[in-house]
Formats: structure tokens, C-alpha cells, sequence
């Protein structure tokens, strides 16, 4: 590997709802990598309302990715804003090209190659709670995908609902007879006819009809690694949520699933954000600061770019 | 991807083939609190006929695992399946169990303690169950017989009062490798029945 040939790791952030702190924990973790002296980009492809800027006290409108994607300036990085945070850029407006239904996938995998080439050591995106196609996309393409969970039903099974259209997003991707990908698009249909409800009777069901492609979905299912952190959490009790739903995502989906960590519920989050002021810079003592700068470290660590040999 | 019938006991109970007794009861414990139907965790993934499965399969692998013979027994009949995913399972392991250590050991934060509590007599049921011998926790905890016998029957008379036997219960569930706070919990609501007595 040579000097120049950076490797940038990128995070996507997403699934649940809204309001379970997925730009809260965004913002702030891409504080705490660019305090531990890596370069950092924010990317906000919220399409429930994109506000990172807020969340960083930032006032709009700057230039956004619509100034690119319009050819208004030649270069991504012109459109990326400083934060006021050394080592912290920002760049607003990618859920315009999420959301537009007739965005092509191939202007979306040109957007995704830039974003890849940006001069950056992280970067993290934002995408909001949806799980529309193009946001399973983008989270599927990314090195690793985030979900923020909080511990109450609602959040669960929307959880659960973005995993499941993930996974069998895809695993659609990897097999390669029509087939297959069929049934899979079935299998998506809770009332679907053939009767699937579970990933283990898809598979029971493509493997009936190609070997070769069941093979291929229990590689994939085998490789997939989604993230989980647990946010306002309230008790001992809620901290176990998490080791549990590793546990059942492992029994029902046959995918390890990594428990990055939790975040305790406090009264210092809310203050921050009205405040728009991050907490990790406003409030570091802070007991949920402590939990999202730990999360942090950990992702940096584990992801630690390769060096020269 | 397997099915739940094609799991075999570890597993069900995600231990490597070489746990020992304190690393299935712990995982039993942790399957149970997460498998069952009132459980946060798993809300709206499982379907009733699924959960019975998995609540068939957690009782029988711990069952089986927990006896030496039987567990022997079984390790030979699945011996094809065991030794396959046991080179996979151990670099799992070795992440999960520093995974657990890092998180929960961040304990400078205000928390209640779950449902699910351990006493004296619970503490006994699993210290026999996992065939420990009370000489052998005395060792390792440094606690003398008498103390632990008194922990253990839940005689709050002779106990010392609740401030010193913190550190005797940390101590002894550590020793079987539980969850501390869980017992201190437990001994505290004793206490508060008793006083209401």
C-alpha cells in the first residue's frame, strides 16, 4: 500500500424510528473520532428532515449536494462546510438524492464513489429512520452499518423490520438467478403465498430450486455484520437488551451482530441540543457523553486503518 | 444460517465446546431472560411456535450440558458437528467475552437492578448445581464457611449488617460467576421483608 492510497472507513447510521438519537449519536461521535486527530465528515441523508447542522450549531443554508450534483461546483469537497470543529466537516443535502424516486441507481453509485474518494479518515452518515430501497442501499454499501436502538417496542420492531429489509435486500444482491430473486421479493410480503416467514424457510425454499444460490445466501448471511448501539438507557436491565438482541438476531437471522455499546439516559442530552451546542464539547463529563465518547474509541480500534508495512 | 433443529447445544446456549459449568449456567441464564415472552428484546420476531422451539432447545441443551455424562455422551454422537464450529466459535469468543467485559464494566452510572434476582438459597441451588464445593469458595473468596453457610440459609440474624456483607456477596457471586449486583439486590428486598414482618 502506498502513502497516498488512503483508506477511508465509512459508517452509515440508521433503521429504528425517528427520535431514537441518530444524529445526536452522528454528531457526536464524529466529534470524538476528530478530537482523537482523525478527519471527519458528517454526511446528512435524513430524509424524516436532515438537521445535523443544527445539532453542530450551524446556521443554513450553505452549499449543499445539490450545488454538485447540479454542476455548480466541479468537486465534492467544495461543497463540504467547516463546523467550527477542527478536523470536522459537514456536508448537507444527500437526502435530496435518496429521496428522488427517479434518481438513478447509477447517479447514486456516482454520488457513493465520490463520497468514497473524499480526503477523510471517517465518514459517517446520517440516514434517518426510514427503509426506503435507496437507504437500505447506502446502508448496505457502506463498510459498516449502525443501528440505534432505544428500549421499547416501537423501537424494536422497526428494528427489526429495517434488518429484515436489509438482509433480504441483501441477499437479493448476491444471488444471481431470477428465481431466487423473486422469491426473495416474495418472502418480503409478510402474507406472501408460498408461506416464507422466516429467513430459514427462504432459504429452504431457494435452495429447492438453486443450490448454487442458497450457498451464496448463507455466505452472505454469514459475512453480514451489522452494529448495534442501545440509546437512553435506563437501567442494568436495559443494557442486557442489547447481548439479547444479539442473541435473536443470531437465532432468527442466523447473522452475529456486533453490540457496539449503550448510552444512559440523560437530562444533559436535551439541554445540549436545545443549546445546539454538541454535548461531547459542551458537557464531555457528562454520563452520556462518557458512553458515546467510549463507542467511539471502540470504533476506532476495531476499524483502525491498515498501515504500511 | 441453521435452523434451530440443526443447532447444536452450544449453539443454542452460544458457548464454545469448552465451557465450563459457570459459562453455561451464565449463558443459560441469559438465554432464558431473553427468550422468553414477555421479553423486550425479541418483541415481534418470533412467532409462538417458534419461541416453544427455542425454549425446548435452551432446557434440553442445558440439561445435557450441565451433566457430565450425558454432555460426554452427547459430545461424541456430535462429534462431526462440534468440531467444525468449534474453530469459528473460539475467535467469536474471544471478541464477545471482551465485548461483555468493556461494556459492563462501565458502571459509573445510576441503574435499578432487573427483575431477575439471586439469594442465599438460589446461590446454593446453583453452586450445587454446578457441583462446587463451599470449601472450594472459601478458597477463592477468602470468606470463611460459617460466613457463606449463613449467606447461604439467608439468616439475616447473625449476618453482619448490610453494608459489610456487600462485599461477601460481591465476592461470592463473582466466585460463581454472577451477576453481583443481582445478589445484592436480592438480599436487600430480604431485608426489607423481614423488617416488614
Amino acid at each position: 500500500m502506498t502513502r497516498d492510497q488512503h483508506q477511508r472507513v465509512i459508517w452509515t447510521i440508521g433503521g429504528g424510528k425517528g427520535g431514537s438519537g441518530k444524529s445526536f449519536i452522528t454528531t457526536n461521535i464524529g466529534i470524538c473520532l476528530s478530537k482523537l486527530g482523525a478527519r471527519v465528515i458528517l454526511i446528512d441523508a435524513d430524509l424524516g428532515g436532515a438537521n445535523l447542522h443544527t445539532f453542530l450549531g450551524i446556521v443554513p443554508p450553505g452549499p449543499s449536494l445539490s450545488d454538485f450534483i447540479k454542476k455548480r461546483v466541479p468537486h465534492l469537497k467544495d461543497v463540504l462546510i467547516h463546523t467550527g470543529v477542527p478536523n470536522l466537516q459537514l456536508l448537507t443535502g444527500a437526502q435530496d438524492l435518496l429521496n428522488a424516486a427517479d434518481a438513478k441507481s447509477a447517479q447514486k453509485r456516482k454520488l457513493l464513489r465520490s463520497i468514497k474518494s473524499l480526503e477523510s479518515d471517517y465518514i459517517l452518515v446520517d440516514l434517518g429512520g426510514g427503509n426506503a430501497l435507496s437507504v437500505l442501499d447506502f446502508f448496505l454499501m457502506s463498510d459498516g452499518g449502525i443501528l440505534v436502538v432505544t428500549p421499547e417496542p416501537t423501537s424494536i420492531e422497526n428494528t427489526y423490520r429495517f434488518l429484515k429489509s436489509a438482509f433480504y435486500r441483501r441477499l437479493r444482491q448476491a444471488v444471481s438467478s431470477f428465481s431466487a430473486k423473486s422469491l426473495i421479493d416474495e418472502a418480503m410480503d409478510r402474507k406472501n403465498e408460498a408461506g416464507i416467514q422466516t429467513p430459514y424457510e427462504l432459504l429452504r425454499e431457494v435452495r429447492r430450486i438453486n443450490e448454487e444460490d442458497a450457498l451464496k445466501m448463507v455466505e452472505e448471511a454469514a459475512t453480514f455484520h451489522p452494529n448495534l448501539i442501545l440509546n437512553q438507557v435506563r437501567s442494568k436491565k436495559d443494557i442486557e437488551i442489547g447481548f439479547s438482541i444479539r442473541s435473536a438476531c443470531q437465532k432468527y437471522f442466523g447473522i452475529q451482530l456486533h453490540y457496539l455499546g449503550y448510552i444512559v439516559y440523560d437530562q444533559d442530552v436535551g439541554n445540549s441540543i436545545r443549546k445546539r451546542r454538541p454535548l461531547v464539547l459542551e458537557n464531555y463529563r457528562s454520563k452520556a457523553a462518557q458512553c458515546v465518547s467510549e463507542i467511539a474509541s471502540r470504533l476506532a480500534n476495531s476499524h483502525r486503518p491498515l498501515s504500511s508495512p | 444460517m441453521k435452523r434451530i433443529e440443526e443447532q447444536t447445544h452450544y449453539e443454542i446456549l452460544e458457548v464454545s465446546p469448552d465451557a465450563d459449568l459457570k459459562e453455561i449456567q451464565r449463558a443459560y441464564d441469559h438465554a432464558r431472560e431473553t427468550f422468553h415472552a414477555d421479553s423486550l428484546a425479541i418483541y415481534s420476531l418470533f412467532s409462538e411456535e417458534e419461541m416453544r422451539k427455542i425454549q425446548a432447545a435452551i432446557e434440553e441443551a442445558y440439561r445435557v450440558l450441565m451433566d457430565e455424562a450425558l454432555r460426554k455422551s452427547y459430545n461424541q454422537s456430535h462429534s462431526h458437528l462440534i468440531e467444525r464450529s468449534s474453530m469459528e466459535k473460539q475467535a467469536e469468543k474471544s471478541v464477545k467475552s471482551s465485548e461483555i467485559k468493556s461494556s459492563l464494566s462501565f458502571t459509573d452510572i445510576s441503574i435499578e437492578v432487573g427483575e431477575i434476582t439471586y439469594r442465599g438459597k438460589s446461590l446454593k441451588q446453583i453452586r450445587e448445581r454446578l457441583g462446587i464445593d463451599l470449601k472450594a469458595i472459601s478458597a477463592e473468596t477468602k470468606i470463611n464457611i460459617k460466613t457463606l453457610e449463613l449467606i447461604e440459609e439467608e439468616d439475616l440474624e447473625h449476618l453482619p449488617a448490610m453494608v459489610y456483607l456487600k462485599g461477601f456477596l460481591k465476592a461470592y457471586a463473582r466466585a460463581l460467576n454472577l451477576d453481583a449486583q443481582k445478589l445484592i439486590e436480592g438480599y436487600f428486598q430480604l431485608f426489607q421483608e423481614r423488617k416488614k414482618k
